[in-house]
């Protein structure tokens, strides 16, 4: 891609999303009190880290390793209508990773269209980009974005539906489901629709839901079941030779479960993906499950102590991800200590000890996180 | 000499005068949840004022209620955390943000001023809002809702 068109493109989008929420913020503090003014919220999620690797990752340091991360986000409430935009920025790349246009249908179910996060990943649905949200600084490899060597598809672009229904008094129910052009497989692995520079050729559909029961409709706690399925052509020679396919179709079935309940944290879920390679005259059948279980605790000082256990099972026999997917980690535990020192503010240490295809690598990080308002 | 019907009177003088003080006593403590006296609504659950102020959609009369936050004291902030939101503040200045990068919601605009406060709910017919229950009393642009840690 042209740099020149990426730095008008990325010029253009900052600069629309800041003009629309400067406009709004000198809007409403003139006139924060009437109802039909519109309301917004920007946050800017940041982020530094210091690392040590006993040995490097193949494909070189992942854009989660950057020394400094931005993650710009805006949200527009207009009546029923709703903007959204997240814009990642890092020393390694940038990308509008999120823009999304909604219509509150009926109360607290809105239809969006734009790029969106699929709601099968239990991780990235409630953390996103955010990682000042999340207590570990590192995300499970399961749940990777598409640059980070990500074996799951987490870009759609396309329709979004999000829904939350209130069951009996206080419980609810969690309905998500989207639809829309989804990845192609490269030679770097999955490559989404880039907004900024769109290239539809090629991208079939990718479909993606979520069922999810709240125990407390305000609350965090969330036990639910997740499915996608991805069609994912191969679009580089290379690639395909390497794989002996031309086209990957992925069927993800998950379940998962958030629950909280102070001082202690649970997060797990478990992926099945059932994958078929196929080229003229030939399909070969993977099928690949991976899984993850953090536990975190609160302690005095405002510290969060938590521990990772990660594990897969027949990914190292699957031949899209260890060939497209060299840096996909079998196996990995975790373990870190947060210290949230100052208002939206956090220092964490981190820990981990993982296992790829043919190689075991130990790592260290320190990591300052902040969400500013 | 004071007569046994003069004695009952000033009695009854003195517990009128007591039970009056006492009322405004009262009144000075509580913290009441307040609408604009056009908005049809006449009662929120405990559920529905956290879920408004989350930032998430309730409807009332119709139409989608905007909720304001008080913070023209301390008191008020503390009253906000325990007795209305029922989250310590940082678990509750924690899922706004989450509600803004999962549902792209906006936080509720905060007041650090009680007159300011008033004067919004009260240009407002959607407003939702708590005050103490003596700013808004005899208020006829302001109606109470109920007394919050009573349902």
């Amino acid at each position: 891609m042209n740099p020149r068109v990426i730095h008008r493109s990325l010029g253009l989008a900052l600069s629309g999303l800041l003009c629309v929420h400067v406009a709004h913020a000198a809007e409403d503090s003139e006139h924060h009190n009437m109802s039909s003014e519109p309301s917004s919220e920007f946050v800017l999620f940041v982020s530094s880290e210091a690392h040590h690797f006993s040995e490097a990752a193949s494909n070189g340091e992942l854009n989660e390793d950057a020394p400094l991360i931005g993650d710009a986000v805006l949200a527009v409430n207009h009546g029923q209508f709703r903007l959204f935009g997240e814009f990642g920025l890092s020393t390694e790349e940038h990308d509008l990773e999120r823009f999304q246009i909604g219509y509150e249908v009926i109360p607290n179910t809105v239809v969006w269209i734009g790029r969106f996060h699929q709601p099968a990943s239990a991780w990235n649905t409630e953390h996103h980009h955010g990682r000042y949200l999340q207590t570990a600084i590192t995300r499970p490899s399961i749940e990777l974005w598409e640059d980070e060597d990500g074996v799951v598809p987490q870009h759609i672009t396309g329709v979004y539906v999000d829904s939350r229904r209130p069951i009996g008094e206080s419980s609810g129910l969690h309905l998500a489901a989207g639809a829309g052009l989804g990845v192609t497989i490269q030679k770097d692995g999955l490559q989404e629709l880039n907004l900024l520079d769109p290239d539809a050729s090629g991208r079939r559909l990718s479909l993606s839901a979520r069922i999810a029961y709240l125990p407390n409709y305000v609350g965090t706690s969330e036990f639910g079941l997740l499915a996608a399925h991805n069609n994912m052509p191969v679009l580089d020679h290379v690639t395909s030779t390497l794989l002996h396919a031309t086209n990957v179709e992925q069927n993800l079935y998950g379940v998962f479960a958030n629950w909280s309940n102070e001082p202690w944290k649970i997060q797990a879920a478990v992926y099945d993906l059932e994958m078929n390679l196929t080229e003229v005259g030939s399909a070969r059948p993977e099928t690949v499950v991976a899984g993850y279980l953090q536990v975190e605790r609160l302690l005095p000082k405002h510290l969060t102590a938590y521990a990772r256990e990660e594990n897969s099972d027949h990914a190292n026999h699957s031949i899209y991800v260890t060939l497209n997917h060299p840096d996909f980690e079998l196996r990995r535990a975790t373990i870190g200590l947060r210290w949230d020192f100052l208002h939206n503010q956090a220092l964490t240490a981190e820990i981990a000890k993982a296992q790829r295809v043919g190689a075991g690598n130990t790592e260290y990080r320190l990591q300052w996180s902040a969400a500013l308002q | 000499m004071i007569t046994g019907g003069a004695l009952w009177r000033r009695h009854l003088l003195g517990i009128i005068v007591c039970l009056l003080t006492m009322r405004v006593a009262l009144a000075a403590d509580r913290v009441v949840l307040i609408a604009n006296s056009g908005n049809s609504v006449s009662e929120l659950n405990s559920l529905e004022v956290q879920k408004l102020f989350l930032g998430l959609t309730v409807y009332a009369g119709g139409s989608a209620l905007h909720p304001l936050r008080n913070e023209s004291d301390q008191l008020l902030r503390e009253i906000f955390y325990q007795d209305i939101i029922s989250m310590s503040e940082l678990t509750y200045e924690r899922r706004l943000l989450a509600l803004t990068l999962q549902q792209g919601r906006t936080a509720p605009p905060i007041y650090k001023s009680s007159r300011q406060l008033v004067s919004a709910v009260a240009s407002d017919p959607a407003a939702i809002s708590f005050a103490w229950a003596t700013e808004v009393a005899n208020d006829p642009r302001i109606k109470v809702l109920r007394v919050v840690g009573q349902e």
